[in-house]
């Protein structure tokens, strides 16, 4: 599922009518921004060659007053460039409102994941499974600091602010996999919360949402669970309690403090969770967690190993370096 | 101003000025200057509590009514009499009347000292009603309304960077003040009275505008 | 006036001002020598030495910060250091970069030397307060190096809130803390050249008769004085919130973090224009020097410095496109961008017409001076594309914003502030600097410059998101084309360092005049002697009173 990318691409791939207009609208802009400083660049050029000290050029004054020309550089430029102001308003106006009909997708933004909310209730994390030829309304909040929910393919990035929610709609007519990036700087993993958005047909999503959806959903009500118990307080990267990282853990050998290999299996960590004593330490750290014997109940211990044995660590990150 | 000064009252010139005039005309600017900056630094305070108003009205009307508005009147009416202290002052230093204008200065920085007495007053009975919701020890009066605490703690910054100016500027009244009482004062620097004067009643100002936009207009 | 053809011989070229004759103790800089007499000064002259040698060092720190950031983004996995490194490294480079070199770059250092020079004054109108702006100044680059010794702060330069006040575990409150004492050096400088400007002129020197360098700082220090203290009460808030819990911004009870994004960028949108004026004044000043040739359109120029320092209050909005902003707010913030944006960048177009039918001569400071005017036209226009909605959307936070600034600040600032180093140098210092080296490293920065930054452009419409510690691999080709670009840029920078130091002890002796330039400053001794003028010096009849007039200097002046 990793989007397929050449070494060096020039133009990103637009997925919505939005997206290709404004790809349109960078383009016209880009024709009159040249238009507007190759003269500046070329006369600059020519006048250090032509008017070089001790060259024999005509010096005098060209007689044309300078107010008129000063006006009419400030005024063609300005009017020039109103037309785009106009058309990129139109398009940001249009991007705003959302028909009513929009499929609403809740999205919910935390250091460092986005947690996605379909309308039958499936939740995914990081990447986001979309139907096309559909508009689709994100409604977008965050549970802490302020993040952003930008989608390269579709042009558009919004706020998730802790306060209030925002929203970001667009309809996808091409299928495919695409980047899905946290675009306001929030902490130590920024740049490893996000994932990827695909673009499906319809049939194709609703197949997803019954079978896959489902399991994902699974996963993410295990996460849900790892962050209610506070286990992400200490055990997610960047926390202040160097706990080791849990991503990867499930199936690896970890060393323990008394010198003994165990292998973190099922009933491994089920154990480690209930009554995380002495002998089951990892190697390099103390004694800090709590007991969470009585505290959690099996059928929520069950979800939680299940999140457990699908965490691994972000593509791009390096959760996974640390051993536990 | 200078034609209105008695004799043996003035400015000396510092070096790098041509005139006196000229002297005197940066130190007026200089310090309108100053003030403009000053009113910039408390008007984007009071603009967050026009916002923390329209944003939350009830909770803001709330801990507004838990400000002790009578202390509040009692000391705008304190600094306009330090106001009015200030000018007579300057009126002082410009005829001459030196021993006076010590006197009103000093009888100045009394009424900015009993301003800081009558607001620590007030925060401590902030503190007997548990109105301060930064204090883990003391839980807020306020709790059930949340952005109640918004409200009381722009007051708290409003008030504390007020009183800081006003502290600095007793500081610095008692040592002019000191150097006021010496012989030759006003032929030297009948201007530095002039100048400050100007930034005391920049500090009342400040209050006569935070008293109503903390204390009335939410009550 | 007369304009002739064939001026453009050498012989106008001799220095008309007589030698340097003044004896080595008269000269600001050898009249004393003490520690004492350098730290207790109140000699603008000095205390500008005192600001050029501290930004140096924090543009050194805020350069090897910039290193880290590139070397880190060669690789697209983090391999070379933690998200934590990362993030404080980018961090250190935008506060050190922003409050502790580009703010005060061009005013603090050139224009406290050369305000007073420039309206024929002995001095600020307040010395001691001008020495009082740099110890505000050292003390709050005091608490930043604080932070930065004990291990860094991970905001951004941006200090947004929650993530400021609540969720970093860093050292955000020294360098809070810091930021917000440099705001009171920037406004004790802003004050002292109003000040200076409006009551210390020589007589005859009227307002239309200022070199435009003294426009711009004139304009800069009103932003300084009525801008800062916004920024200050915002910082204040912040510190309350973080240190006391006193804090209004905390969603958890209701408040709003985004108002304090409004209140940041109220003060860091009219701050670019403290970064961007100055260096448009020492342009202004080069380019006609240079030329031999009046600056064309020099009213428009002037009333542009003010209009835009004005306008600039007006479009802080555009920052918040993409932050739940109300969209009329955002259509109004857009529109008014494009207000301000247009006239400034075709400001470049005034420094070609002046370039027309001159007599030029390719020195260091005109190379800078034309590089300045390719790249800030670039930075300009680029800036247009964030303010048009539609398109900001899409580029907003992506690199094409940084990019965009960079452009902005070292395409223009840092190129003006190099452009005017050596432009002045022989004024500051007395002697003049290795004129081939110069050319090489001007040479040597645009190209490095532009390999750095233009391909960021490029990853920004790709979609790359900004302060990214990692990058999904299709990027890392423009990175590390980016990050080669880098080291060129700072093998750029590390030759002026040399050969200006060198130029201090075995530099060729300076003239007085050594560019045959116009302006007070260059009617008096290289350095200047203590009080900076022996005699009064005479106001010419009209600005920038070179050989070749443009046409309207008749119209105008006749």
């Amino acid at each position: 599922m990793t989007p397929n990318h050449a070494a060096l691409e020039l133009w990103p791939a637009a997925v919505s009518a939005t997206a290709s207009e404004t790809d349109l609208l960078i383009l016209a802009f880009t024709v009159l921004t040249l238009l507007l400083t190759v003269p500046v660049f070329v006369a600059i050029t020519y006048f250090a060659l032509r008017y070089r000290e001790g060259s024999e050029a005509d010096r005098h004054p060209s007689g044309i007053r300078s107010n008129l020309i000063e006006i009419s550089w400030m005024l063609i430029p300005f009017l020039l460039t109103l037309i785009f102001f106009v058309w990129g308003a139109r398009l940001y106006v249009a991007s705003r409102n959302a028909p009513p009909d929009a499929m609403v997708i809740e999205a919910i933004g935390r250091q460092w994941m986005w947690k996605f909310q379909h309308p039958t209730g499936q939740a995914e994390i990081n990447d986001l499974h979309l139907p096309i030829g559909q508009p689709i309304r994100l409604r977008i909040i965050s549970q802490d600091v302020i993040h952003a929910l930008y989608l390269p393919a579709v042009r558009l990035q919004v706020a998730a602010l802790p306060d209030r929610y925002t929203d970001l709609w667009f309809k996808a007519d091409k299928i495919g996999t695409y980047h899905l990036y946290c675009s306001e700087y929030c902490g130590t993993d920024h740049s490893v919360m996000g994932g990827e958005v695909t673009f499906m047909n319809p049939g194709d999503y609703q197949d997803w949402l019954t079978h896959a959806g489902a399991q994902q959903s699974k996963v993410a009500a295990g996460r849900t669970l790892y962050e209610a118990y506070g286990c992400a307080g200490c055990h997610d990267p960047g926390s202040a309690v160097k706990a080791p990282s849990l991503a990867g853990l499930y199936g690896s050998p970890v060393k323990l403090a008394d010198g003994r290999t165990v292998t973190a299996d099922e009933t491994w960590l089920r154990e480690k969770i209930l009554n995380p004593n002495g002998d089951r330490l990892a190697e390099g750290y103390k004694q800090v967690m709590p007991s969470f014997a009585g505290r959690i109940p099996e059928d929520e211990l069950g979800r939680l190993i299940d999140f457990l044995k699908s965490y691994t660590a972000p593509a791009s990150g390096k959760a996974a370096q640390a051993t536990p | 101003m200078s034609e209105g000064l008695a004799d043996g009252v003035g400015v000396a010139r510092a070096g790098h000025f041509e005139t006196v005039g000229q002297q005197r005309a940066a130190a007026t600017l200089g310090i309108w200057a100053w003030l403009i900056t000053e009113l910039l630094l408390f008007s984007a305070l009071f603009l967050v509590a026009l916002i923390t108003r329209i944003l939350h009205p009830e909770a803001t009307v709330a801990a507004a009514k838990h400000l002790k508005f009578w202390i509040g009147a009692t000391n705008t009416v304190v600094l306009i009499c330090s106001s009015l202290t200030m000018s007579m002052a300057i009126e002082f230093s410009r005829i001459g009347w030196q021993r006076a204008m010590v006197r009103a200065m000093l009888a100045t920085a009394a009424l900015g000292g009993l301003f800081l007495v009558l607001k620590g007053y007030e925060y401590y009975a902030d503190w007997d009603e548990h109105m301060m919701p930064f204090l883990s020890s003391r839980p807020f009066a306020l709790a059930e309304t949340p952005p109640a605490r918004l409200f009381v703690n722009l007051y708290y910054v409003a008030t504390i960077l007020h009183a800081a100016h006003l502290f600095t500027g007793i500081a610095l009244l008692l040592g002019m003040t000191w150097m006021a009482a010496k012989a030759g004062f006003l032929s030297r620097h009948q201007n530095w009275i002039e100048v400050y004067g100007l930034y005391w009643h920049f500090i009342d100002l400040v209050w006569i505008l935070a008293f109503p936009i903390l204390y009335v207009v939410n009550r | 006036m007369s304009a002739t053809g064939s001026v453009g011989g050498t012989a106008r070229r001799e220095p008309h001002a007589p030698e340097a004759t003044l004896g080595r103790k008269a000269d600001y800089l050898h009249a004393d020598s003490t520690l004492r007499s350098w730290f207790l000064t109140t000699d603008h002259k000095r205390i500008a030495i005192l600001y050029l040698t501290s930004i140096t060092g924090f543009f050194v720190i805020g350069a090897v910060a910039a290193g880290v950031v590139r070397l880190a983004l060669i690789v697209p996995n983090g391999a070379i250091m933690t998200n934590d490194t990362y993030n404080k490294a980018f961090t250190i480079h935008g506060v050190v970069m922003v409050w502790f070199f580009l703010i005060p770059s061009i005013p603090a250092t050139f224009g406290n030397f050369l305000i007073p020079l420039m309206i024929g004054a002995k001095d600020l109108a307040f010395p001691k307060l001008n020495l009082t702006s740099w110890y505000v100044f050292m003390a709050g680059a005091f608490f930043t190096l604080v932070s930065l010794v004990l291990g860094g702060v991970d905001t951004g330069w941006t200090f947004y809130a929650p993530l400021s006040t609540a969720f970093s575990n860093t050292w955000v409150l020294p360098a809070l803390i810091g930021v917000t004492i440099v705001g009171f050096s920037s406004i004790l400088t802003g004050l002292n050249f109003v000040v200076t400007i409006h009551t210390m002129r020589a007589p005859g020197m009227t307002w239309f008769k200022l070199p435009i360098f003294v426009w711009a700082h004139y304009a800069t220090s009103l932003i300084f004085l009525l801008a800062t203290p916004v920024i200050t009460t915002a910082l204040i808030l912040l510190i309350m919130e973080r240190g006391f819990h006193i804090g209004v911004f905390d969603p958890a009870y209701g408040g709003d973090p985004v108002l304090f994004q409004h209140l940041f960028w109220f003060y860091s949108h009219p701050a670019v224009y403290i970064m961007v004026l100055p260096g448009m004044g020492v342009i202004s000043e080069i380019v006609p020097a240079f030329a031999q040739k009046k600056l064309f359109g020099y009213r428009f120029v002037a009333y542009a410095s003010i209009g835009l320092a004005s306008v600039t209050f007006f479009v802080w909005g555009h920052h918040m496109f993409v932050n739940g902003q109300s969209d009329l707010a955002s259509l109004v913030f857009s529109a008014l961008s494009f207000a301000v944006a247009v006239p400034s960048a075709v400001k470049v177009y005034n420094w070609t017409a002046t370039i027309h039918k001159g007599s030029l001569r390719l020195d260091t400071p005109m190379l800078y001076a034309m590089g300045y005017i390719g790249l800030f036209v670039l930075g300009g226009l680029t800036g247009l594309y964030l303010a048009t909605l539609a398109i900001n959307q899409h580029i907003h936070a992506t690199y094409f914003v940084v990019a965009h600034f960079h452009y902005i600040m070292v395409g223009g600032t840092v190129l003006a502030f190099l452009g005017g180093l050596h432009f002045w140098w022989p004024k500051f210092t007395g002697r003049m600097y290795s004129e081939p080296w110069g050319r090489v490293s001007a040479v040597l920065i645009f190209l490095g410059f532009n390999v750095t930054f233009f391909p960021q452009f490029i990853l920004g419409y790709l979609g790359m998101p900004r302060r990214y510690a990692t990058y999904p691999v299709e990027f890392q080709l423009l990175n590390v084309l980016s990050s080669a670009g880098a080291t060129i840029l700072a093998a750029g920078y590390i030759f002026p360092m040399l050969y200006l130091v060198y130029s201090l002890w075995f530099g060729r002796k300076a003239p007085a005049n050594p560019w045959n330039a116009k302006g007070l400053e260059w009617e008096t001794g290289s350095p200047p002697p203590k009080h900076n003028f022996l005699s009064p010096p005479e106001v010419p009849r009209i600005p920038y009173d070179y050989p070749i007039q443009a046409q309207e200097s008749q119209d105008q002046h006749g």
